[in-house]
């Protein structure tokens, strides 16, 4: 603070040699003269002096006999003077200034974030058609009507935010997952059902034993306890409707729903090597620093890498105006670690541990998918050179997917319907 | 402060005189800094000294600082030492401080 103030003010550095210095400061203190920074430079000593003490220097040097001379002019005062004299480079910084002001008050960069099914061109055609654009005016963005009409114009859009951050149009969407998924269900669904009308079944995915069922649409061909292989019928879409004598009148189509849970078995096997490679540290590394400038790397680092193997660890910035302004300059430096591959034998607990962390994560990923395990056994053996761990699991999972109902398939309904119509008829 | 005038033109009897100024300033509870003009020499470690109450610098180099106090010299000896500001009330010394004495 201190060192602004007297910036402000205007200092001068002088040196101050001849009979008797100490006089001179002495002298300059009983005048309330401010001195600093007072240093003996052998002959002579140099000090710093305000401007209103300089000038009253006058008396003190001819009492004392010493001399003066000014070795540095620092502060405002100096400096304004000297600024305007340089005509062009004030205009440069000002022109600079003026230029860095007005370029702000555009949008140099859109950001959209949280958009998986909606693809970045097709958002950023969306923003064109809606005058939203790089390179136009900051205050012509209308937020709130930017974000009502991406919620209007992008059905599976739920949330939208929409601000404005230094030059930069940020955009955070949020999808809605569950509810598209069902709404194209529907559709095609509806569709379907207007167009050909033919529902779709649900047939299972895998052989085993149905453990549960619930049935929302359509109408069960297996029930609880039930053998099923793979492609066999559990839910029929095509609903039967009936005559008053328990005849067949003719089919409603619907898409089969239903939830159904089935156990089976399943295998899996893993294998290990009795030998891996092992990757081991010398301790030798090399550090260099490198500039990319559009694309081109240059380094800069003492002699070749002469390591038969090594890793590159990189550590990457892109250089930036202010807090968001990229420039396509990247700066960083890389560390060249040496190393030496030994074949290692995997003893029994690496084993153990390597493969109890594969059945982990494999279970894991079961259990993410919903999977039920009910029975599970693990064993590890060494076959044929080779590691091999053998996970036989009895599982619970979710089944049914949903096929057309095929046309063949229709053809005998329709012709039973007409046959018996034609019974019916005759009696 | 007259009495200290009067007593700076007698010789004979100064001690005495001085004597019964401690005893009166010490009995009234005044600061003693003030009242008889002694130094104050505040010492940060021993790179920075505060020095206030002195009339004046008498030898100014790297290695030693020679001051006049009001009633004794204070030098200050060490290395590389520097002022770092100079006035009527007070000062400031820096550098690498090795000895402190007065005399």
């Amino acid at each position: 603070m201190l060192q602004f103030i007297q910036f402000l003010r205007g200092y001068v550095c002088i040196r101050v040699w001849g009979y008797s210095p100490e006089r001179f400061m002495n002298l300059c203190s009983n005048h309330d003269i401010f001195l600093w920074d007072i240093h003996n430079c052998g002959e002579y000593y140099t000090m710093c002096i305000t401007v209103s003490g300089f000038r009253r220097l006058k008396g003190i040097v001819k009492k004392t006999g010493t001399k003066v001379a000014i070795q540095k002019r620092c502060g405002l005062p100096f400096f304004v003077p000297k600024m305007k004299r340089r005509k062009i480079f004030l205009l440069g910084l000002t022109g600079s200034l003026v230029f860095w002001m007005w370029m702000s008050t555009f949008i140099w960069a859109v950001e959209i974030e949280g958009n998986y099914s909606i693809s970045d061109d097709v958002f950023m055609d969306f923003l064109k058609q809606n005058d939203v654009f790089v390179g136009m005016k900051r205050d012509a963005v209308n937020i709130e009507e930017l974000e009502k009409k991406i919620r209007q114009d992008f059905g599976i859009v739920t949330w939208t935010s929409a601000k404005i951050d230094g030059t930069r149009l940020e955009i955070q969407i949020k999808e809605n997952e569950v509810d598209t998924g069902a709404e194209e269900e529907g559709a095609a669904g509806g569709q379907e059902k207007t167009g050909n009308e033919s529902g779709s079944d649900l047939i299972a995915e895998e052989d085993g034993q149905i453990v549960s069922m619930v049935t929302r649409a359509g109408v069960p061909q297996v029930a609880v306890g039930a053998e099923v292989k793979k492609g066999d019928v559990l839910v029929a879409g095509a609903v039967p409707v009936y005559n008053e004598d328990a005849t067949i009148k003719g089919y409603q189509y619907y898409d089969a729903d239903a939830d159904i849970f089935i156990s089976h078995p399943l295998l899996q096997t893993e294998e290990l090597p009795l030998v891996y490679e092992k990757k081991e540290y010398t301790g030798e590394e090399k550090k260099e620093f490198f500039i990319t400038v559009m694309g081109k790397e240059i380094f800069f680092r003492i002699g070749k890498v002469k390591y038969e193997n090594y890793d590159i660890v990189t550590d990457k910035n892109q250089v930036k105006l202010l807090d968001n302004f990229y420039l396509p300059v990247y700066y960083g430096s890389s560390v060249n670690r040496e190393y030496v591959l030994t074949d290692n034998i995997y003893t029994k607990d690496e084993v153990k541990k390597i493969f109890s962390e594969k059945l982990i994560k494999f279970i894991t990923g079961l259990e993410e998918k919903g999977v039920q395990i009910i029975q599970k056994n693990v064993t590890i053996d060494k076959k044929n050179k080779k590691w091999q761990m053998r996970i036989d699991l009895q599982i619970v999972e979710q089944t049914g997917t949903s096929i057309p109902i095929v046309p063949q398939a229709e053809e005998p309904v329709p012709e039973e319907g007409t046959a018996e119509e034609e019974i019916q008829a005759a009696d | 402060m007259m009495r200290s005038r009067k007593t700076a033109g007698r010789q004979t009897g100064r001690q005495r005189l001085e004597r019964q100024k401690e005893i009166i300033v010490e009995s009234l509870k005044l600061p003693k800094d003030s009242m008889l003009g002694a130094s104050i020499v505040t010492v940060t470690g021993n790179e920075e000294a505060f020095v206030e109450n002195y009339r004046g610098i008498l030898e100014y180099s790297p290695e030693c600082i020679v001051l006049q106090g009001k009633t004794c010299q204070i030098s200050i000896s060490g290395k590389r030492m520097t002022i770092d500001y100079y006035t009527n009330e007070d000062m400031k010394i820096s550098g690498c401080i090795e000895c402190i004495r007065y005399h």
